[in-house]
């Protein structure tokens, strides 16, 4: 009991990072209807800048340049080479998304190597002490910022000019041209704030108790992939919830590994995925998605 | 066809919009637009008139900047709005020069409040006083939009949404409204009030390009009036002046200009064969019964019957929104209705899978051409085929004796009914390069190919122009003679049902509001109603 207790306060707090991560996604998809694939990327970039510069800004000046970077390289993405491709369908767009994650994550690993990076955070290996249960503070601070992230978000999604716009082009692209609303630029918006949450995300994806910012860093934050497609690639709630859930059942699955060893090792990687078919087996738009209808 | 009045009202000087010899493309392909002029008066209501495919959204498209978001460019002419040259500018630039375009269908934001569509109609104004102050006077000019403020846009009723898409509009103090079909499947009481709002935001000095297929109402309202066809302006003058001509009141009733009906009859199919021993599907009898179709609290369908005699052509007809696709849909599968049954013969189609629909030889055209571009026309054909075909993946891929057998034989047929509908000549080309109108060709064509007994054609003529017309209605006769199928269409266009229907039935929100003759439908109240709007007691002075 104490272990279960235990996994599902480290599950839902890593649900939190991976909320953030797979926020970016959505936000992105709605602006723009492309699927990010270079958000891992950007995320690696994130995390890689806070790490070089953590020793000359300090911590948080690090963090705010990471924040910066990633989401200046998104913007980059978005203005330099998708908006160019005019009168490409979003699946092509999507294809190149994967093309510049290639790119991106190949000069990386090449500035990086086999070393792995400290990300200089003042939380360090501590661990807090909740009753009788221990969380690495990292975790808390994580879940901390993710929530206030989320909520100021959420916040500025419903009531700010920003997010009525956002939430108009969303909805109905040409509508939202024909009001005056500058497509352009709510996609630019929708990739800054992506690329920043992906940096935030890329920092608590590297602290205590992972081991530090590495190459593959990349990869495995793609786990928040499938969490915003259960959750319904087009919805906000779907991708906290889907974070959450997918959170909770890495953690539970890593920590009763022996429990399940039947199954073999390294279930907690699959996981993700295999949670995802089922929803998506059950529900097909995800939890909170929008069902798609086209009209014949 | 003859400009009304022969200076009309490109000479006037005090225009605030002209637009001149406007020529427009979609995707290099369809010219939507061909030498359009129309211009607009400072302060006046500019009705523009037109069937579907004529071009009316494009014009507007054109003017507000998004005809880049529909793949579609300005080929030559010119915009200008007070001086300024609007080609090329985003939407945007064109909204913050005091132009805002309604789109068709109202396209409110249904997942957004009230409060909050109008708040996105404001965003391009920076002054928050100035945003306050529009929104008071959308409130005074809409009072059931402040009632409702906080409510999600998708639960308005049709008209309230059309309030909110008009409000939206003029949150942003537009000095020229945009309107694009706003009475589109409203009841006529609404679309009177339509017309009042459009007065009231004029009379606060807002000039107007109203866009209507419900003429009656677009001419009441409007001082000056154009008539889109085919992307050209086939009529042009003063309102007055408009409702007055024969071909107004014919192009929107099909009442032909005085004359009886002279028209040829298409010849009537010889009684169907019992044809089952080609292994074509035998040709039955098609039974609604109280078909009632609802989408969320919207009744598309509400208890509509009808009887599709065997070998006949039965048309049905009825302005936007009056449930004819979803009608056809229905018919072919692809909805399931909420209750009420559709028999074929002995065979009840509804609760089947469109595939086993088609299985019994039920073959469908779509309104918005549904081929491959890139593929010949010989392989759209043949795409038809594919029910019919046994030849699986690897006996092909290996061309085994019974695949190639098999192949040419389905060629032969696919030449056939390139035959059947005047294709021959373009079997090798891609569909891609063909006009429109071959296009709904190649569309009769694939759907032939199925060797059906009952064909459905959804809007064969949208967007053709009389003589595509004419070819298309002698096609669809010749294809019924030929075969002796059934043939149920879909259309706007009533010269065209009128001439080739054997019986009409007539829907209007769902209802069934005649069934018939052409004759008899032609001088069904109900009917003329339906098509020109307004109240009962004002129909005559509509007509």
């Amino acid at each position: 009991m104490n272990q279960f207790v235990e996994l599902l306060i480290s599950g839902l707090s890593l649900g939190f990072v991976y909320a953030l991560i797979a926020l970016g996604f959505v936000i992105i998809f709605k602006a723009t209807r492309v699927v990010n694939f270079a958000h891992g990327s950007i995320l690696l970039l994130g995390a890689y800048v806070v790490a070089r510069t953590h020793g000359s800004l300090g911590f948080a000046g690090a963090v705010l340049a990471g924040v910066l970077a990633a989401a200046l390289c998104a913007v980059i993405v978005q203005l330099v080479i998708l908006r160019r491709l005019r009168g490409a369908t979003t699946d092509t767009l999507t294809i190149v998304t994967i093309g510049i994650d290639i790119l991106l994550a190949t000069e990386l690993t090449r500035r990086i190597g086999t070393k792995v990076l400290n990300i200089g955070d003042p939380w360090r290996d501590h661990v807090v002490h909740l009753g009788s249960f221990s969380v690495p503070s990292a975790r808390v601070a994580a879940a901390v910022v993710a929530i206030l992230v989320l909520a100021a978000f959420t916040a500025a999604f419903k009531y700010s000019d920003w997010g009525v716009a956002m939430r108009s082009a969303a909805e109905d692209a040409e509508g939202a041209a024909l009001m005056g609303i500058r497509l352009g630029r709510v996609a630019a918006g929708a990739w800054a704030v992506a690329g920043a949450l992906a940096a935030l995300g890329g920092v608590f994806f590297t602290t205590f108790p992972t081991p530090g910012v590495q190459a593959t860093v990349g990869l495995s934050a793609l786990t928040a992939f499938p969490a915003a497609i259960l959750g319904g690639l087009d919805s906000v709630t779907g991708a906290v919830v889907g974070g959450l859930i997918i959170g909770v059942v890495t953690t539970m699955t890593s920590g009763y590994q022996d429990h399940i060893a039947f199954l073999g090792r390294g279930l907690g990687d699959v996981v993700p995925y295999v949670v995802m078919v089922l929803v998506l087996l059950w529900r097909p738009s995800g939890l909170f998605g929008t069902k798609e209808v086209t009209r014949v | 066809m003859p400009t009304l009045t022969e200076e009309g009202v490109n000479g006037l000087t005090d225009a605030v919009l002209h637009v001149r010899d406007l020529s427009v493309r979609y995707a290099g392909a369809v010219r939507a637009l061909d030498g359009v002029s129309i211009s607009v008066t400072e302060g006046s209501v500019v009705a523009v008139l037109g069937g579907n495919g004529a071009g009316k959204s494009t014009l507007l498209r054109a003017i507000s900047g998004t005809l880049g978001l529909q793949g579609g460019a300005v080929e030559g002419g010119e915009v200008t709005f007070r001086g300024q040259d609007l080609r090329g500018r985003d939407p945007g630039t064109v909204v913050r020069s005091g132009i805002v375009q309604v789109p068709e269908g109202r396209r409110i934001f249904g997942e957004l409040t009230v409060e909050e569509n109008l708040r996105a109609g404001g965003l391009s104004v920076r002054d928050r006083g100035a945003r306050s102050r529009a929104r008071d006077r959308v409130f005074e000019l809409f009072p059931r939009l402040e009632e409702r403020h906080r409510q999600r846009a998708a639960l308005l009723s049709g008209g309230e949404q059309q309030m909110l898409a008009i409000g939206r509009a003029l949150m942003s103090e537009p000095e020229l409204l945009l309107l694009d079909e706003p009475s589109l499947g409203l009841a006529p009481k609404v679309v009177d009030r339509i017309g009042e709002v459009v007065r009231e935001i004029n009379g606060q000095g807002t000039s107007v390009i109203l866009v209507e297929q419900n003429a009656a109402m677009a001419l009441a309202v409007a001082d000056q009036a154009y008539v889109l066809e085919v992307g050209r302006v086939s009529l042009s003058g003063t309102a007055a002046e408009l409702a007055d001509t024969s071909e107004v009141r014919e192009r929107y009733l099909g009442i032909p200009g005085g004359d009886t009906d002279d028209r040829p009859h298409p010849p009537h199919a010889p009684a169907p064969s019992a044809d089952s021993a080609n292994g074509r599907p035998a040709i039955r009898e098609l039974d609604v019964e109280a078909l009632t179709v609802r989408f969320g609290g919207i009744t598309a369908l509400s208890d509509v019957a009808f009887r599709v005699e065997p070998g006949s052509v039965h048309a049905v007809i009825g302005p936007n929104g009056a449930g004819k696709s979803t009608c056809l849909n229905v018919l072919t599968g692809v909805y399931a209705p909420t209750s009420g049954t559709v028999r074929y013969g002995d065979k009840v189609l509804t609760g089947l899978r469109p595939h086993r629909i088609a299985r019994l030889g039920v073959s469908r055209t779509f309104q918005n051409i549904a081929l491959s571009p890139a593929a010949t026309v010989a392989d759209n054909l043949l795409l038809g085929r594919h029910r019919l075909s046994r030849a699986g993946f690897l006996s092909t891929g290996f061309g085994l004796p019974g695949a190639r057998r098999e192949r040419k034989r389905e060629q032969g047929r696919v030449a056939e009914v390139a035959g059947l509908v005047h294709l021959d000549a373009q079997l090798q080309r891609p569909v891609a390069e063909l006009p429109y109108g071959d296009r709904k060709r190649v569309e009769l064509g694939r759907a032939l190919c199925a060797d059906p007994a009952l064909l459905l054609l959804d809007e064969p003529v949208a967007g053709m122009n009389p003589d595509e017309s004419e070819q298309m209605s002698q096609t669809i006769a010749n294809v019924r003679a030929e075969l002796g199928i059934s043939v149920v269409l879909v259309e706007h266009d009533m010269a065209f049902v009128m001439r080739l229907a054997d019986h009409v039935t007539v829907l209007d929100f769902g209802e069934r509001i005649a069934d018939g003759t052409p004759a008899e439908v032609q001088q069904d109240p109900a009917v003329l109603r339906a098509y020109l709007g307004g109240s009962p007691d004002s129909q005559e002075a509509a007509g």
